[in-house]
């Protein structure tokens, strides 16, 4: 597997939107993070009354949960990344290329899923270190208490990621993937989990695949108003991580499905 | 040994049947020329023996085994069009090329060289002409000195001296005792470099075997007598005749193109004392008929 991710790295250092959208996702995580921190700083810091209301998120342990919930809104940027470089092959024909020149087919699908699981660790790795920076601006002690909440960051990160693959999988070509990944993530999904809720007893909207994932990092500003008003119940997790690993196990299985069984 | 053994192949894109039954081998050392007009399934029949397609039914063996990525590693192929990496320089391209096959970075300048693309080896492949992309991906199936080579109309795209150098460097390989398949659409140009030739219409093979058989760019004379047998001997040293060979019922004599007389045959045969039973001129059938199946595509 390392020779063949070495090989995915060939394609990977001189491929210019590779080396944009990572360096915009990282200043982006960290800007987020920050400008969160000064917000609070300006505001919340500087009134015991909004203190008591809002607490302070940006500082050990909250800050794991608000900087994973900022990073979650830019999880898309990954995802992008995926879907260019993957439909890339398709649109030069370089993946029948890989096969003509050695590789088998499962071998060129399952270093794209590895490339799909290292990303998400990278961009993890960002999260983990924006929240730490930010963290330790403030004026409490360092703690990990609350620091699974990267681990849901991840699970989140690499469920958009596997969509992402799979969208590239499914429809090869660059401007049909992006547009319909992005109109599935942020507007198709809901649109039919609202419609299911609408329409069934038992609620299943939330446990569509990406809307099941969002829900791992619930809302984190203002959080004793939320908690008076009960608005957040915590969500029932091992059914969450459950659901994750059950789509995450799907998307692969159809991506590698498709790519083996079909005409290149 | 057989390289490539191609069994009962056949292929459909929903109701439009790509190959039909499809059965021939490809002997080793040879030069593999698989002729038939645009749309006749030589891509796709070289699409499924190297696993970018797959086959409805029959299947294929390379070296006589069944095939996995293992034995593709061992081939160089050209399929259809050159596929590279648009952003990635020559080299940077035939890195990965290189590292797929499992074979090492050093052969990559002895390979840019044999096409001329030493100079421009650094320029990125979205810069090269169409002439340039095509000598690239030659490169590319020459990377690692393998000995057995596909080309799937390797001269597509190249000026006439590019065409002349390709037809050089297969006969240059082929001297070196590689096994070459190639696929074409130009008769002429398998007549120039194959040494064996399968014709392809409409996902039917129509003929394979040796060039000289098949392609037939000599005039025959067609003789029988009683005992072919003495026949034979008696018109082996026919002045002008290149070769003389008994074929089912008959006695070939095979002339130059354009100098066979039946008169001369026939009274050569009278002054040796046999009298032929059938006496016929026959004229290179098939690439008559190849030209013909072409032109109605």
């Amino acid at each position: 597997m390392l020779k063949l991710l070495k090989i995915e790295w060939l394609k990977l250092r001189h491929y210019r939107t590779f080396w944009v959208l990572g360096i915009l996702y990282l200043v982006s995580v960290f800007a987020a993070g920050y400008i969160g921190y000064r917000i609070e700083q300006e505001t919340v810091a500087k009134s015991a009354e909004l203190k008591m209301i809002a607490g302070t998120a940006f500082t050990f342990p909250d800050v794991w949960q608000s900087v994973s919930w900022l990073s979650t809104l830019l999880v898309f940027m990954p995802a992008l990344l995926i879907i260019t470089f993957v439909t890339n092959e398709f649109v030069y024909k370089t993946h029948r290329q890989n096969i003509i020149d050695g590789w088998s087919r499962m071998q060129f699908i399952s270093v794209k899923i590895v490339l799909v699981i290292l990303l998400s660790v990278l961009a993890t790795i960002a999260v983990l270190i924006t929240a730490f920076i930010i963290g330790m601006l403030g004026d409490r002690m360092f703690s990990w208490e609350d620091s699974h909440y990267i681990l849901y960051f991840f699970i989140q990160s690499l469920s958009y990621n596997g969509v992402a693959l799979l969208f590239a999988i499914l429809l090869k070509r660059t401007g049909l993937a992006l547009g319909l990944f992005l109109a599935y993530a942020y507007f198709l999904e809901n649109l039919i989990g609202n419609l299911l809720d609408w329409k069934l007893e038992a609620r299943p909207g939330a446990y569509l695949p990406l809307n099941s994932t969002d829900k791992l990092i619930p809302f984190p500003f203002i959080k004793n108003v939320t908690k008076q008003m009960k608005i957040l119940e915590g969500p029932d997790y091992t059914t969450l991580l459950i659901l994750a690993a059950v789509y995450l196990g799907l998307y692969f299985y159809f991506t590698i499905r498709k790519f083996r069984t079909e005409d290149l | 040994m057989s390289i490539l053994s191609v069994q009962q192949l056949s292929k459909n894109y929903g109701s439009i049947q790509a190959l039909k039954n499809v059965s021939f081998e490809v002997p080793k050392g040879s030069v593999f020329g698989i002729l038939g007009p645009n749309g006749s399934g030589k891509t796709t029949l070289l699409g499924i023996v190297m696993d970018v397609l797959k086959a409805s039914n029959g299947g294929i063996k390379l070296f006589g085994e069944q095939p996995s990525e293992k034995h593709r590693q061992q081939i160089g192929t050209l399929l259809e069009t050159p596929n590279f990496y648009h952003y990635l320089s020559a080299v940077n391209n035939l890195k990965i090329a290189a590292s797929i096959k499992g074979r090492g970075e050093g052969d990559i300048e002895r390979v840019l060289e044999t096409v001329n693309l030493h100079q421009r080896r650094n320029s990125r492949f979205s810069t090269y002409s169409l002439g340039m992309k095509q000598r690239l991906a030659i490169a590319s199936c020459l990377l690692g000195d393998p000995h057995v080579m596909v080309f799937d109309e390797p001269t597509n795209g190249l000026d006439p001296v590019g065409i002349a150098e390709i037809r050089q460097l297969i006969k240059k390989l082929h001297k070196e005792g590689k096994t070459i398949i190639m696929a074409s659409h130009l008769l002429d140009e398998v007549e120039k470099v194959c040494t064996h030739v399968a014709i392809l219409q409409k996902g039917t093979l129509i003929a394979d075997g040796h060039v000289d058989e098949i392609l037939i760019n000599e005039d025959i004379a067609e003789i029988s007598a009683a005992n072919n047998e003495s026949l034979l001997r008696a018109v082996e040293h026919f002045p002008g005749a290149s070769h003389v060979k008994i074929q089912d019922q008959h006695v070939d004599i095979y002339f130059p193109n354009g100098l066979a007389s039946l008169e001369e045959v026939n009274r050569y045969c009278f002054e040796k004392g046999i009298t032929l039973n059938h006496l016929r001129l026959r004229k290179k059938s098939l690439e008559t008929k190849f030209f013909e199946l072409t032109k109605n595509n």
